[in-house]
């Protein structure tokens, strides 16, 4: 089996969607140029935009802020790392750990937020007070929060997430099994607003394995631990049915992506009204109702007082 | 034929009798192709690849997130 790019013998991955053998130096450049040539049809970045990644030090947002480390070398965006400690005993702290180093060594300067100087509580103290909901939907809700808020403080254009091909994937299949068919007009490479920070995700078509082989076949340092409370959710759930029909139906991740991509357009028609935003009542932050979802969620686990929240206005 | 594998941070002694591949491999742990990436020897392997006698197996599990 040879290399179906330049012939080398020493193939490393078979893309089954596609039919590709590639070698470790011919699938590095695909994959960067893959997302290069996304990042220029969806036209996620402009020259001299001010990037930040939202790293975790993971395999995902590492690979982000790795390729897009390309651009910044070119002198073509301004590129920044911003990392939010949630508070998940030491797999976060872990984690920062790698994040902190590779960006170190990038030489990418890195700000760091915490959920605890924030909202003086941290996922673990939620989750230790029984709460009526999952942990994902507080880490989700209240880290986009500081990522909105400080990301506009830090003067970014862009805020770059490590969303691969396999989570867009799981989020239209969730989407659509629990009946939020609005969410589904959300979904998509880019997420416009006029009040918030536009949020771009750069490896929207790039499976997830192919994220980890990368990181491997580059020798990037990376977290690759899973987060304890995920082991639980919905979303793993959808990833392993979905891991399971990909041994017989290679392209089933990218005929859904651009499935979704056709009726997404007639739902925008269909659902989509023109939200008006306005501050939230309590932390200023653009919401489409008088409470903002952190503060709705910082309400229901009775951690609303003012001092807590609104001093970060 | 002996090789080692390693599983989530654990390392196994194996013995085989007939030659593998790791496709072959990953089918008795029952682990999904889809779901790893399989390193022997410290380099990136396909499925195809034959697994040779004192072989350092290490299978990545995909983990979301990150």
């Amino acid at each position: 089996m040879l290399c179906t790019k330049c012939g080398s013998e020493n193939v490393i991955i078979h893309r089954k969607y596609s039919g590709q053998h590639l070698c470790k130096e011919c699938f590095i450049k695909t994959l960067q140029r893959k997302v290069l040539k996304d990042i220029k049809k969806y036209k996620l970045i402009k020259k001299d935009d001010r990037v930040l990644v939202a790293l975790s030090g993971g395999k995902d947002s590492t690979t982000v802020l790795d390729i897009l480390s390309i651009l910044s070398e070119r002198n073509i965006i301004e590129l920044e790392a911003i990392t939010v400690n949630e508070g998940i005993g030491d797999y976060r702290e872990k984690g920062i750990e790698y994040a902190s180093k590779t960006c170190r060594e990038l030489g990418i300067p890195q700000h760091i937020f915490s959920f605890k100087k924030h909202f003086k509580i941290t996922i673990d103290e939620i989750m230790a007070s029984n709460p009526s909901r999952k942990a994902c939907t507080y880490c989700g809700v209240l880290r986009r929060w500081i990522l909105n808020k400080e990301a506009k403080k830090l003067g970014a254009d862009k805020i770059a997430t490590g969303h691969n091909l396999d989570d867009e994937v799981q989020a239209i299949v969730m989407n659509y099994l629990e009946g939020n068919i609005e969410n589904l007009t959300r979904i998509g490479p880019a997420t416009y607003s006029q009040k918030f920070v536009t949020k771009i995700k750069p490896l929207r078509e790039i499976p997830e394995e192919e994220v980890t082989a990368y990181v491997m076949a580059k020798g990037l340092n990376v977290h690759l631990e899973e987060c304890p409370y995920r082991k639980t959710s919905f979303r793993k759930k959808i990833g392993t049915i979905l891991t399971g029909l990909r041994k017989d139906h290679p392209t089933i991740l990218y005929s859904t992506l651009r499935g979704h991509e056709k009726i997404r357009k007639a739902l925008e028609k269909e659902l989509k009204e023109e939200s008006i935003l306005r501050e939230c009542v309590r932390c200023g932050q653009p919401s489409t109702r008088d409470l903002c979802r952190a503060c709705t969620l910082l309400g229901e686990i009775g951690r609303l007082q003012d001092e807590i929240h609104s001093h970060n206005r | 034929m002996k090789f080692t594998l390693i599983i989530d941070d654990e390392k196994k002694a194996m013995k085989i009798k007939e030659k593998l591949t790791i496709k072959d491999v990953l089918k008795d742990f029952d682990i999904p192709l889809e779901a790893v990436v399989v390193k022997k020897n410290g380099e990136i392997v396909v499925e195809e690849e034959q697994v040779d006698d004192g072989d350092i197996i290490e299978v990545i599990r995909v983990i979301y997130g990150g």
